[in-house]
């Protein structure tokens, strides 16, 4: 049989991947420009079908908070939200970080700081991939650009998360969450049984088994000795998820003078910049994030010994460029062009600041 | 001679319950937490529902709940105990899912959390142990210490036009449609104890029925915090909490004496 492909909102597009991938439970708060997500999923009543609980939430803060205790007990559960709504959540993102629970949280975001505008941004970039909460951890961090992404990456997104015992996180924003486009659905699969649950996750605080000690979930340490060794071992599991999940994409890097480095829906707009610059005989390429963290550190940093100057296009005032310029060591140069507080470049205004920051400045230089 | 030759059967009249661990208690003496775990520890026992009772620790001196009843435990950031207990139960609703917070706890940052729970009907049940102070910080105000009372943040007593009124949540909670049960116990006299168990196992039994929050609220002493010994902290529960936070059932829907349904 034939794939299906339909038409759908990048939010739409999440709800419905969950109720398919056998997620357990959603727990959200509305927020414009993500409450198509709960608004889907509660008019889809999952928990007829698949027995998926969904639950409106009195506040961000109790979302996350349940998204926790659903966590705590083996089960598949998320939460999705817009920046502000995802700032109040951070509480309980650090302590799932903290006490090493699986889950995925979703950020549509929309420009700030404060209750900002809604319409979208990439100004988060710094809060996903630079802590958010307190404390030392991270959350593996993908970057949708496009409806059929946001439909995959929820599965990506909790199999990470189960396969390290840490909270997983989609970075989307605005403009993948309202626009629609042809997507296709994962496939149906039965959410895990009582067994299942157990056998991969005996963490879980389930009820005490005859014959286990009880199971605590707790991020909680008061000896510093003991606190040292947990954030030790919290410290080798990230450098276990560097070495082996970055995740990005190319696109006509190899003969490239100029590269974009740009994720979610100011990749798509870079893309078809390069197609622009192209068609004017300049050797553009694209290195496109999919995870921002772990970043594609390594593939950014040779691709600095071949090009004249790297562009970090970002609806933002200049933070994933931070990271940039960490990979690239000065090897080359590197510079950010970005809208903020909820305007959305053109491709040609991305081409025109290639051109103007990177491309005429070095023939000045010359 | 061993112990256990000394004590027989016949001669036994009290024993630490099973779920009860060794592990030396953090709690200060005259504290009631002890007493209250001892009780939640029996009635879980009784009612044999090790492998069905998941606990919430909150933030506050009882955060190492989890260190003296073995059971599975959860440790929930400040206030968000209900939250927690919401999603454990919703999604595992074979389990027998309880709370145990103190006032600051429940009663200030976590009165949103506590509320939706309760009126959502949630059937888990929370322990709300009030004791008038933040013990484990050093002694402050809580959101229930009593007018005129003094703490390390209102050491001139508890002014009401600077701090407004000591807050009866109970009553509050008694008032919504989600709960079956708001109750409110001590655990100062060995006839406290036993009928606060008694309320205490109906809680448990309200929560595996599925008829909604049950909320059973100790009335506490802090000795360390109120500085007092422990028996003058007894005598100063007595003359001045019960007056204010009065003992009894604020509701229990079976017995339909004061449901506002």
């Amino acid at each position: 049989m034939a794939e299906e492909v339909l038409l759908m909102k990048g939010n739409e597009a999440i709800a419905r991947a969950a109720i398919r991938y056998g997620v357990d439970g959603y727990f959200g708060y509305p927020i414009t420009p993500q409450s198509e997500v709960l608004e889907t999923l509660m008019a889809e009543m999952p928990w007829k079908t698949t027995g998926m609980v969904v639950l409106q939430a009195e506040s961000e803060l109790a979302a996350i908070n349940m998204v926790y205790g659903g966590a705590a007990t083996g089960k598949r559960v998320m939460t999705s939200s817009s920046s502000p709504g995802v700032s109040l959540k951070q509480e309980g993102i650090s302590y799932m970080a903290g006490a090493e629970l699986p889950c995925l949280i979703i950020n549509v975001m929309r420009g700030g700081p404060g209750l900002g505008t809604i319409q979208p941004s990439q100004a988060d970039y710094f809060q996903t991939v630079k802590g958010g909460g307190h404390g030392d951890y991270k959350l593996i961090a993908l970057a949708p650009s496009s409806v059929q992404e946001m439909a995959d990456f929820v599965g990506l997104g909790f199999d990470l998360a189960f396969k390290y015992n840490n909270p997983a996180i989609l970075l989307a924003d605005g403009i993948i969450g309202q626009m629609m486009e042809k997507v296709v659905l994962p496939d149906f699969q039965p959410r895990r049984t009582d067994e299942e649950i157990i056998t991969q996750c005996p963490w879980a605080a389930r009820g005490r088994q005859k014959g286990r000690k009880p199971n605590i979930v707790t991020s909680l340490e008061l000896d510093p000795a003991a606190m040292e060794k947990r954030n030790l071992h919290l410290q080798a599991k990230y450098r276990q998820i560097e070495a082996e999940e970055v995740r990005y994409e190319t696109f006509n890097t190899e003969d490239a003078d100029y590269l974009f480095v740009a994720f979610g829906s100011s990749a798509r707009i870079c893309q078809k910049a390069v197609e622009l610059a192209r068609a004017e005989g300049l050797r553009v390429g694209l290195l496109r994030p999919i995870t921002l963290w772990p970043f594609p550190t390594k593939a950014i940093a040779a691709l600095a010994e071949q090009v004249k100057g790297i562009l970090s296009v970002e609806l933002n005032a200049g933070q994933m460029v931070e990271d940039v310029r960490l990979a690239v060591e000065g090897k080359t140069k590197v510079a950010h062009f970005g809208r903020i507080g909820g305007i959305v470049f053109t491709p040609d205004e991305v081409l025109q600041a290639l051109k103007h920051q990177l491309i005429e400045q070095q023939i000045l230089h010359v | 001679m061993e112990l256990n030759e000394i004590i027989q059967p016949e001669n036994l009249v009290y024993a630490k319950p099973r779920l009860m661990n060794n592990n030396a208690m953090h709690y200060c003496p005259g504290c009631s937490h002890g007493v209250i775990h001892k009780l939640i520890a029996e009635v879980v026992e009784e009612m044999g529902l090790e492998e069905k009772a998941i606990g919430i620790s909150p933030v506050g001196c009882a955060v190492f709940a989890y260190n003296y009843i073995d059971i599975d435990w959860v440790e929930a950031a400040h206030g968000r105990a209900p939250a927690i207990a919401t999603a454990i139960r919703r999604l595992n609703p074979d389990k027998l899912v309880f709370t145990y917070q103190g006032d600051g706890d429940l009663a200030a940052i976590g009165t949103a959390e506590t509320i939706h729970a309760a009126n959502r009907g949630e059937n888990i049940v929370i322990i709300f142990v009030n004791n008038a102070i933040y013990g484990m910080t050093g002694g402050q105000m809580a959101p229930t210490t009593l007018e005129g009372m003094v703490t390390s943040t209102t050491p001139y007593g508890r002014d009401v036009q600077l701090n407004g009124y000591p807050l009866k949540i109970s009553n509050l909670l008694a008032q919504l449609e989600g709960t079956c049960l708001v109750t409110r116990q001590s655990v100062h006299t060995p006839a406290a104890v036993r009928k606060a168990k008694k309320m205490l196992k109906k809680a448990f039994e309200n929560a595996l029925a599925g008829k909604g929050t049950s909320v059973v609220e100790f009335v506490s002493t802090c000795s360390s915090g109120w500085k007092m010994t422990p028996v003058q902290a007894n005598q100063w529960l007595e003359k001045h909490m019960f007056p204010f936070y009065p003992l009894g059932d604020l509701k229990n829907v079976e017995s339909s004496t004061t449901s506002n349904k």
